[in-house]
């Protein structure tokens, strides 16, 4: 386990938080830590920035996340890694397509390769790191546009090179079932499953024997179109295999 | 070339590098991932009569010499893994790996492990870590021995037993099993992690499992005084990362090896990697099949003509 101290904490909105801290982690864009709050749970979180100070950025969804949001300038903060592949260096002109909390992710890409960016949220309450020329998607048109982000994105597919993609599975899975397959797009999606160890032996995350967090958490979509149970069954903390239950942004 | 292949009861794998229970094998695609990859078989997550979460993480801490683990035997459930496992198309290769609180437990689930197609169980009577189950049931003789004797009265099943190291005389405890068809030596050693700028404890369950190359002496061990004692058929399990430590295993009287914790530091390529190296040590030595070093080094000449 390692520890850094915490220089700040920033509320990007009402339940998600950024919080900085003084590293020398040698991380790539896409990778996630394994965050513990001591005593608690440990839990997978991806890197916002990897670029010194190191980032990470999260809504607080249970008592972990809402433990690690109190910590004060100063504090310890715990965690393992950085863990899981990276996404590829992209060239010519780049899309990112981000849902739920995805954007922390894509984040720590686009401090490096500029592109155009596609937010989805829920209300425009739940928006969070946006800067100027984002097109956003909401559910209830409470900001930008009503309806979903890859109906926003689809039309403008085959303007790019290189599309990054984090969001909930149901998202991705709207995104895959309805792209092009012959777009000269190449598609880079960063998938999210539950996770124990981080480390590739738990076999809690596989999906049809691939390794969210160790094969990962990166894939071309050709990869996660070979995934018979993607967006379909994903297992619960038992390793039962379980229904999705349909949404998506 | 040598011969790799080898032979534990009645089962005749092709190599003897198996994937031990606990890593990688919650899934039958990651089962299938490691046979396509080159273990000789695999034998899965251990499975119990209701689906179980299993503990909070943490449930792994890694450590200079190995790794702990506290995962608390998460699993879906015999029900739901006969489910999963329906269309499955290795059963042969796969030994499905059960626990219980009870030899009725055992029974139900053995039964139900044949039904479903298998012909192969490994007993886990040691896991560490959880209450009730695991070595709390392998420590107690009387009911490991009747557990073993009621699935070979009552089903066809090949019987695997894996004994705990956490006893004080692990060949009480082989001698108590001698009905099984093969033993497994060793499942995890009971160990603590501890975390010192937060003065907790690494795992949420406090008490987990230590396996990885730290504790190959301690797993050697139980598998000479073993092998010497009853000359049965043993898969030797225990920090193995290397083909040199698999033969270590061999000449102390190990058939076959599972391989577990070194995915960790090689990935799914050990298994070839490790294959591959015994065979070119039985060239390089002078022996035609594995079975020429099985227990060469456990001093009882009887033993060794198998």
């Amino acid at each position: 386990m390692q520890h850094s101290r915490v220089i700040d904490i920033v509320k990007e909105n009402k339940d998600v938080f950024t919080l900085r801290f003084d590293s020398n982690l040698d991380a790539s864009p896409g990778q996630f830590l394994m965050i513990w709050s001591p005593g608690g749970k440990e839990i997978p979180m991806s890197l916002s920035s990897t670029s010194n100070p190191t980032t990470i950025t999260f809504r607080t969804f249970g008592e972990t996340t809402k433990t690690i949001s109190l910590l004060k300038t100063g504090d310890r903060f715990y965690y393992r890694g950085p863990y899981g592949n990276s996404y590829p260096k992209p060239t010519g002109k780049v899309a990112y397509i981000a849902g739920g909390t995805g954007l922390a992710s894509l984040n720590a890409m686009l401090l490096k390769y500029q592109g155009d960016v596609y937010v989805g949220a829920r209300t425009k309450e739940d928006l969070f790191l946006l800067r100027d020329g984002y097109k956003i998607t909401t559910d209830d048109g409470s900001a930008g546009n009503k309806g979903t982000v890859i109906d926003l994105f689809l039309p403008h597919a085959n303007e790019y090179d290189y599309v990054f993609v984090c969001g909930p599975e149901q998202m991705v899975k709207n995104l895959i079932d309805r792209v092009d397959k012959k777009t000269r797009a190449k598609i880079y999606i960063s998938l999210e499953r539950l996770m124990k160890c981080g480390i590739g032996i738990c076999d809690s995350c596989s999906i049809n024997g691939i390794r969210v967090c160790k094969d990962g958490t990166i894939f071309s979509m050709d990869e996660v179109l070979k995934m018979s149970e993607f967006g379909l069954y994903k297992r619960n903390e038992a390793g039962k295999i379980e229904l999705f239950v349909n949404g998506k942004r | 070339m040598a011969s790799i292949s080898t032979k534990i009861g009645n089962f005749s794998l092709e190599n003897p590098v198996i994937l031990a229970s606990g890593i990688l094998d919650e899934t039958s695609g990651s089962i299938l991932r490691a046979l396509k990859s080159g273990a000789g078989a695999a034998v899965t997550k251990s499975i119990g009569m209701q689906e179980r979460k299993g503990y909070p993480t943490p449930v792994i801490s890694e450590i200079k010499t190995g790794l702990l683990n506290a995962v608390g035997l998460a699993n879906p459930g015999i029900d739901n893994f006969v489910d999963e496992y329906k269309n499955f198309p290795e059963k042969k290769r796969t030994i499905v790996s059960i626990f219980g609180g009870s030899v009725e437990d055992f029974v139900t689930l053995a039964r139900k492990v044949e039904g479903a197609g298998f012909d192969k169980v490994e007993l886990n009577l040691s896991c560490p870590h959880v209450s009730g189950v695991g070595s709390e049931v392998g420590e107690d003789l009387e009911m490991v021995e009747e557990i073993i004797s009621s699935i070979k009265t009552k089903t066809n099943l090949q019987v695997w037993a894996k004994l705990t190291p956490n006893v004080t005389d692990i060949v009480a405890l082989a001698k108590a099993s001698e009905k099984a068809d093969a033993y497994v030596l060793i499942n995890t050693l009971r160990a603590i992690g501890v975390e010192i700028y937060s003065r907790k404890f690494s795992l949420s369950n406090v008490v987990g499992g230590y396996s990885g190359p730290g504790i190959k002496p301690v797993a050697l061990r139980a598998v000479y005084d073993v092998y010497k004692e009853t000359g049965k058929d043993i898969v030797g399990v225990g920090g193995i990362t290397t083909w040199e430590d698999a033969i270590e295993f061999f000449l102390l009287g190990a058939r076959a090896v599972q391989v577990g914790t070194a995915l960790l530091y090689e990935d799914y390529p050990i298994y070839n990697k490790i294959s591959r190296g015994i065979e070119g040590y039985l060239d390089s030595e002078g022996f035609s099949k594995l079975g020429d070093i099985v227990g060469v080094m456990s001093g009882n000449a009887a033993l060794q003509s198998h």
